[in-house]
C-alpha cells in the first residue's frame, strides 16, 4: 500500500495549489476553440469536476454551511419556536445570549462534568488501549478474535449498550451484587460523585477497540531497529517502553486527546439515557444535553444556539491548537 | 437557569428593546370554526384512557360518517408536553390533545399553538357550567380559555396496609395528620425493615416532579395558595418554608430515596407510601410477577394536622386543548362537546377512575360512587383542587422552582429557606417579563 | 451516541498486516492474560445482554449470571415486539440507513474522485470545507438544523429528514479521496487518450480498483445512522416514523412498568438493534481494521 501524503501537505496543496493548477497540467487533447480554452480558464481544465463535487458542495452549504450562519443569526436575536405561519418579532439582543450561557451555573457545572470526564477517560483510555495493542501486536493465538472482541462495543449502537449498562450498573445490580458492601451508596449512576466518573468509564469501555486499532497501526510503524537498539543496551521492558514506544505513538496520543474533547463536548446518548438527563441534580450534564433540555424542551434555541456556537469555537480553536502543536513537534 | 433569566432580561432591558413574545397571534381565520371533516386527536397512552378514547371515537363516528375521527395515542417521549411542543413547531398537532397539561398552556399558546375556545359561540358558558367555579383557574390572563378543563385526580397520601401492618402501625386510621406524626410513622416503618423507604417521590429534576412532592402538601399548608399569584411567587413564607423543612427531614433521616429509579417504587414495595392521584390505581392491582398492593388513602398532612379531604391539593388534572393547525375546527368543537358531555363523563369515571371536573360529581353519578365507596373521598378532594399558575414562562418557573428544590431540599447541598427565596426572586423576574427570554 | 461521526478520526483503512511486530515475541504468556482478561470484560455485557433478555423474572444477583433452565423465556421478545413493532422500527432504521448510504455512495465517490483527480476551480474551497465539516460534531449544529429541517422545509417525521443531516458521510469521502489519490495518474491519462469520458473512467477505471475501500466507506457509513439517536429522537415523535434505536430508548423512558419483567424487554429490544450492526462487523471485519491514521494525524 503506498503511503499516503501527509494531511498538512495535502491542506496547502490543495488550497494554495489549486489556483497555480488551473493553468497548468492540461490534459493531452488538442485543437481546442478559444471558447473552450477561455472555459478552461476560468473553471480548470476539467470543469467536470465542479459536477462531479456539486451534490457534495450543495450538502455542505445546505446542512453545513447555512446551518452555522443560521446558528450564529439565532444566537444574537430573541428566538422561540412558534407553529408555522406565527410571525412573532425576534429582537436583536446583541451578547445576551453569550452573556447568559457563559453565566449559567448549569452550563457551567456541564464544563466542569467534561473536565471531569476527560480526567478520567484520556488517561484510561491511553493506558489501557496501549496496554491492549502491545499485547496484540505480536503473532499470538486467537489474535483476530481478540481484536474482533475489543470493537465489537465500538461498531454496536448506544442505545443498545446503556440498555445493558443500566442493567449492570442499577441499584441492586449485577456489579453492586459482586462489589457487595464495597459498593457505592447510592448506586454508581445515581451518585453524585460517581455518575460522571461511570458515564466516563462507559464511554471508554465502548470507544477502547477504535483506539487499540489506531495504537496498533502506529506501532507496527514503529522501526523495529529502535527495540534492537535499546535491548542490545540492556534496557529493561518499562525503559524501552519510555523511550521507544511511547514517543513513537505520540501522534495517536494527541489524537486520541483531542477526540475524547470532542466527544466529551458532545455527550448526549449516555447522559439522557444513563443517568436520566444528566442526573442525579445536574452532576452528569453534557453541553449537548443541555443544548437539547433548554434549547428543545424548554423552548429557548437561542440559548442553545449561543452555547453550541461556543462549542463550535471551542472545538475549533482546539483542533487548531493541536495541529499547530504537532507541527511544531515535527 | 435563574441566573440566565437575569442576566438576559437585565441586558434586554438595558438595551431598550420591546421585549416580544406574548401577542402570538394565532394562525386562525376565523372561517375555520364553522369548518366541518375529517380530525384527528391524541389521547393519553395508559391502557384505561385508550379504551375511553376508543369507545367515543367509535360512538362519534357512526353518528357521523362525513365527520370522521381518528384517534391515536400521543407518541411516547419523556414528556407529553416536549411531543406537543415538537409537533405544534411542525405544524403536524392533531386537532384536539386530550393530555394537554395546564402548565404546558402558557407556552403552548405563546408559541400559537392553541385555539382559543372563545371563538366558539357559548363556549365560556359551557365551560362554566360544566366545571364551575373551578374553571377560572383554566381562564388565561387575556381572559379567554386556551383549554378546556377536563378530568383532575386529586393528589392524596397512599400507603402499603401490608407494610403498615409489619411495622405494627394501625392500617385503618395510621398517624399521618400531622408533619411530625408523619416523621415518626416514616421512621418506624424503615426502622421496623418494613419497607426500604418511607416513600419515594422521583427525584429526578424533571419540571414537573414537584407537582407530586413540594406542591400539594404547600396546598395543604397554605390554605389553597397557588405558586405565583398576582405575579408574585408565594412560596418564600412559613408555608413553603415548613414544607421544605419537613421533606428535608424526610430526605436527611434516608426515609425518602435520593436515586432516580425505574419502575414504580410504591408498586414495587420499594416504599410505603406515595403521593399521587386515582389515575395510579390501576398500576396497583398487580400482574404477573408482581402482586396486587393493598393500599389504603389518606388526606395529606399539615404541620397542625389534617385529617379531611377537603384541604387543597394539586389537581394533577389533563385538560383538552384545540391546536393551531386544525382546520375542521367546527367538528373538533363539536367533538369536545360531545366527549365533555355527562354521558361521557361517566364513562370517563366508570373506566378510568379520574374525576371529571365537572360541579356535583356525587350527586350526578351516584351510583358509580356507591359501587366505589373508595373513590368518594377523591370526589371530595376533587373539588378543593387548586392549579398550576397560568403564567408567562410557567414551564421555566417549574423548573427553576425545581432546580433549587433538588439542590437543597433533596440533596441537600444548601440551606432549603435560601433555595426558596432565591427560586422566589427568579420567579418573580420570569413573571413579570411578558418577555421570551430565558 | 459517542461516535464522533464526522470527525477525522476514522479515515483511511488498510488492510491489517502483522509484519512489523516488536521484536522479542517470546513470552506470550502475559499477552494471553492480558488479552483473555480484556476480552472478558469486553464481551460480558453482550452475553449478559442476551442473558438478561431471555429471563422470565428480572434476577441481578450472581446466579442470574448464568442461564437459570427455569428462568428462560422467549416472551421479552414478544412483549418488546408488542410495544414497538419491531418490524416497523427496522424497516425505518433500514429506510435511515440506506438512504445515507446510497447518497453516500453515489455523491460520495463523485466527490472523492473530483477532489482526488481532477483539476477545477473551486475544489480547494471544497476540500477545506470537508475538513471543516469533519472537525465540527454535527451535534453541535443540532438547534439550527431542528429549525431549517422541521420549521422551514417541514421535514419532521419524514425519512428525509432524517436523512438530510447525515446525506453524504463526510469521512467516506475523505476515504475515497485518499485511495482515488493513490491510483497512478498515468492510468486515467490514458483512458482520458482514448477518448473516455470522466464518468466512465470513474466507473470502469477507478472504482473497480478501490473496491475494498468502498467497503469499508460503506461499513463505516453504515454504523453512524443505524446507531444514531440523538437526531432521529430530535425529529421523529411519531413511532411509526421512528427507527429502532429512538423508539427502544424512549421505551426504556417511558411505558416500562406496563410489563411483567421490564429490563429484560428492554435488553431484547437491545439485542435486535445490536445484531445487525454486529453481524456485518463480523461478517466484513477484514474491511473494518488498522485504520492507517498516518493520513490523518500525520504532519
Amino acid at each position: 500500500m503506498p503511503e499516503v501524503p501527509p494531511l498538512e501537505a495535502e491542506l496547502q496543496l490543495a488550497t494554495r495549489g489549486s489556483e497555480m493548477k488551473l493553468e497548468a497540467e492540461l490534459p493531452p487533447g488538442t485543437g481546442e476553440s478559444r471558447g473552450t480554452r477561455l472555459a478552461r480558464a476560468v473553471l480548470g481544465p476539467q470543469p467536470i469536476g465542479m459536477a462531479f463535487g456539486a451534490p457534495y458542495a450543495l450538502f455542505i452549504a445546505v446542512l453545513f454551511a447555512y446551518p452555522l450562519g443560521l446558528a450564529v443569526w439565532i444566537s444574537f436575536h430573541s428566538y422561540f419556536f412558534t407553529a408555522p405561519g406565527v410571525s412573532v418579532a425576534r429582537p436583536f439582543v446583541g451578547l445576551a445570549n453569550y452573556v447568559a450561557v457563559l453565566t449559567d451555573s448549569e452550563v457551567l457545572r456541564s464544563f466542569l462534568n467534561i473536565l471531569i470526564f476527560l480526567v478520567i477517560n484520556v488517561p484510561l483510555t491511553v493506558a489501557l488501549s496501549l496496554l491492549l495493542a502491545t499485547a496484540l501486536n505480536a503473532a499470538i493465538p486467537f489474535r483476530a478474535l481478540f481484536r474482533a472482541c475489543f470493537y465489537v462495543p465500538y461498531v454496536t449502537a448506544s442505545v443498545a449498550m446503556v440498555a445493558v449498562w443500566l442493567f449492570m450498573f442499577n441499584t441492586g445490580g449485577v456489579v453492586d451484587s459482586v462489589l457487595g458492601p464495597v459498593a457505592p451508596v447510592p448506586s454508581w449512576l445515581v451518585n453524585q460523585n460517581w455518575a460522571m466518573p461511570s458515564i466516563a468509564i462507559y464511554v471508554t469501555w465502548k470507544q477502547l477497540g477504535f483506539f487499540i486499532l489506531l495504537y496498533l497501526a502506529a506501532l507496527q510503524n514503529v522501526p523495529k531497529e529502535l527495540y534492537e537498539a535499546a535491548s542490545i543496551d540492556g534496557a529493561s521492558w518499562w525503559h524501552r517502553l519510555w523511550s521507544v514506544t511511547i514517543p513513537g505513538v505520540r501522534t495517536v496520543t494527541t489524537l486520541i486527546t483531542l477526540l475524547a474533547i470532542i466527544v466529551g463536548a458532545n455527550l448526549f446518548t449516555e447522559p439522557y439515557l444513563l443517568t436520566a438527563g444528566g442526573g442525579p441534580n445536574g452532576t452528569s450534564a453534557s453541553p449537548v444535553l443541555l443544548m437539547y433540555q433548554i434549547g428543545i424542551e424548554q423552548n429557548h434555541p437561542d440559548f442553545a444556539s449561543a452555547l453550541g456556537v461556543i462549542l463550535v469555537i471551542g472545538v475549533l480553536l482546539i483542533v487548531g491548537v493541536q495541529r499547530l502543536l504537532q507541527r511544531n513537534q515535527t | 437557569m435563574k441566573l440566565r433569566a437575569i442576566v438576559v432580561g437585565a441586558l434586554t432591558l438595558s438595551m431598550g428593546l420591546a421585549a416580544c413574545g406574548s401577542g402570538a397571534a394565532p394562525s386562525s381565520t376565523k372561517g375555520a370554526t364553522l369548518s366541518y371533516g375529517p380530525i384527528s386527536i391524541w389521547y393519553s397512552n395508559n391502557a384505561q384512557e385508550i379504551t375511553w378514547g376508543e369507545q367515543e371515537v367509535a360512538a362519534w363516528n357512526t353518528l357521523h360518517p362525513t365527520q370522521k375521527v381518528t384517534g391515536q395515542q400521543i407518541p411516547a417521549s419523556q414528556s407529553s408536553e416536549e411531543v406537543i411542543s415538537a409537533a405544534i413547531t411542525a405544524g403536524s398537532e392533531p386537532c384536539l390533545i386530550y393530555n394537554t397539561a395546564p402548565a404546558a398552556v402558557p407556552d403552548f399558546q405563546q408559541a400559537g399553538g392553541l385555539v382559543p375556545l372563545n371563538d366558539f359561540p357559548g363556549a365560556v358558558s359551557y365551560i362554566q357550567t360544566r366545571t364551575g367555579s373551578l374553571a377560572s383557574m383554566y381562564k388565561s390572563p387575556d381572559g379567554q380559555y386556551y383549554q378546556m378543563p377536563w378530568k383532575s385526580n386529586p393528589v392524596v397520601i397512599f400507603y402499603n396496609k401490608t407494610e403498615f401492618a409489619k411495622a405494627g402501625i394501625s392500617t385503618t386510621n395510621p398517624p399521618l395528620s400531622t408533619y411530625s406524626e408523619f416523621l415518626a410513622t416514616a421512621q418506624k416503618l424503615v426502622s421496623s425493615g418494613a419497607a426500604k423507604y418511607a416513600i419515594y417521590p422521583s427525584p429526578s429534576s424533571e419540571f414537573y416532579e414537584s407537582w407530586y412532592d413540594f406542591y400539594p402538601l404547600y396546598a395543604a399548608e397554605s390554605g389553597g395558595k397557588l405558586l405565583v399569584e398576582n405575579g408574585k411567587a408565594t412560596f418564600d413564607s412559613p408555608a413553603g418554608q415548613a414544607v421544605a423543612a419537613f421533606w428535608a427531614q424526610l430526605y436527611k433521616e434516608n426515609l425518602a430515596g435520593t436515586a432516580t429509579v425505574t419502575g414504580d417504587t410504591f408498586a414495587d414495595g420499594t416504599a410505603a407510601m406515595a403521593i399521587v392521584g386515582p389515575w395510579a390505581i390501576a398500576d396497583y392491582q398487580g400482574k404477573e410477577g408482581s402482586p396486587a398492593v393493598d393500599y389504603g388513602v389518606a388526606p395529606l398532612p399539615t404541620s397542625k394536622g389534617n385529617t379531611s379531604y377537603t384541604i387543597p391539593t394539586f389537581s394533577d388534572a389533563k385538560n383538552i386543548g384545540m391546536y393551531a393547525s386544525c382546520k375542521n375546527r367546527g367538528t373538533a368543537w363539536d367533538f369536545l362537546k360531545f366527549t365533555t358531555s355527562a354521558s361521557a363523563d361517566g364513562k370517563l369515571l366508570t373506566l378510568t377512575g379520574q374525576m371529571p371536573m365537572r360541579q356535583g360529581l356525587q350527586k350526578a353519578y351516584a351510583s358509580y360512587f356507591t359501587a366505589n365507596p373508595d373513590y368518594t373521598d377523591f370526589a371530595v378532594e376533587s373539588a378543593h383542587v387548586i392549579e398550576c399558575p397560568n403564567v408567562p414562562n410557567s414551564i421555566q418557573v417549574w423548573q427553576d422552582f425545581r432546580d433549587d428544590w433538588s439542590k437543597s431540599v433533596i440533596f441537600g447541598t444548601s440551606s432549603p429557606n435560601a433555595a426558596l427565596a432565591s427560586a422566589a426572586s427568579a420567579i418573580n423576574k420570569l413573571v413579570s417579563s411578558s418577555s421570551s427570554l430565558p | 451516541m459517542t461516535q464522533t461521526g464526522r470527525t477525522v478520526d476514522e479515515v483511511a483503512v488498510a488492510p491489517d498486516d502483522v509484519t512489523s511486530v516488536e521484536p522479542r515475541t517470546s513470552h506470550s504468556w502475559w499477552r494471553l492474560t492480558v488479552l483473555g482478561i480484556g476480552a472478558l470484560v469486553f464481551v460480558f455485557p453482550f452475553y449478559y445482554m442476551i442473558i438478561g433478555s431471555l429471563q422470565k423474572n428480572q434476577n441481578t444477583s450472581l446466579s442470574g449470571v448464568v442461564p437459570q433452565p427455569g428462568n428462560i423465556t422467549l416472551r421479552n421478545y414478544g412483549e418488546i415486539n408488542a410495544a414497538l413493532n419491531l418490524g416497523k422500527t427496522l424497516i425505518n432504521s433500514g429506510v435511515f440507513t440506506g438512504g445515507v448510504l446510497l447518497a453516500t455512495v453515489v455523491f460520495g465517490v463523485l466527490a472523492g474522485y473530483a477532489l482526488a483527480q481532477l483539476r477545477f476551480r473551486g475544489r480547494g474551497l471544497l476540500f477545506v470545507s470537508m475538513l471543516l465539516l469533519l472537525m465540527v460534531p454535527f451535534q453541535l449544529l443540532i438547534i439550527p438544523l431542528y429549525v431549517l429541517i422541521v420549521r422551514y422545509y417541514g421535514l419532521g417525521d419524514s425519512y428525509l429528514g432524517m436523512i438530510a443531516p447525515f446525506a453524504i458521510n463526510s469521512t467516506a469521502v475523505f476515504i475515497f479521496r485518499q485511495y482515488f489519490l493513490q491510483l497512478p495518474k498515468e492510468l486515467f491519462d490514458a483512458a482520458r487518450i482514448d477518448g473516455a469520458n470522466e464518468f466512465r473512467i470513474l466507473t470502469r477505471i477507478a472504482l473497480p480498483l478501490v473496491r475494498p475501500a468502498l467497503l469499508t466507506a460503506m461499513l463505516l457509513t453504515f454504523i453512524g445512522p443505524w446507531n444514531e439517536y440523538l437526531w432521529p429522537f430530535l425529529i421523529t415523535k411519531q413511532q411509526s416514523m421512528q427507527p429502532l434505536a429512538v423508539a427502544l430508548a424512549n421505551y426504556m423512558n417511558t411505558v416500562q412498568s406496563t410489563v411483567s419483567n421490564p429490563f429484560g424487554t428492554i435488553l431484547a429490544g437491545a439485542v435486535v438493534l445490536a445484531v445487525p450492526a454486529v453481524a456485518l462487523f463480523l461478517a466484513f471485519q477484514r474491511y473494518f481494521v488498522a485504520p492507517n491514521i498516518g493520513s490523518a494525524v500525520k504532519g
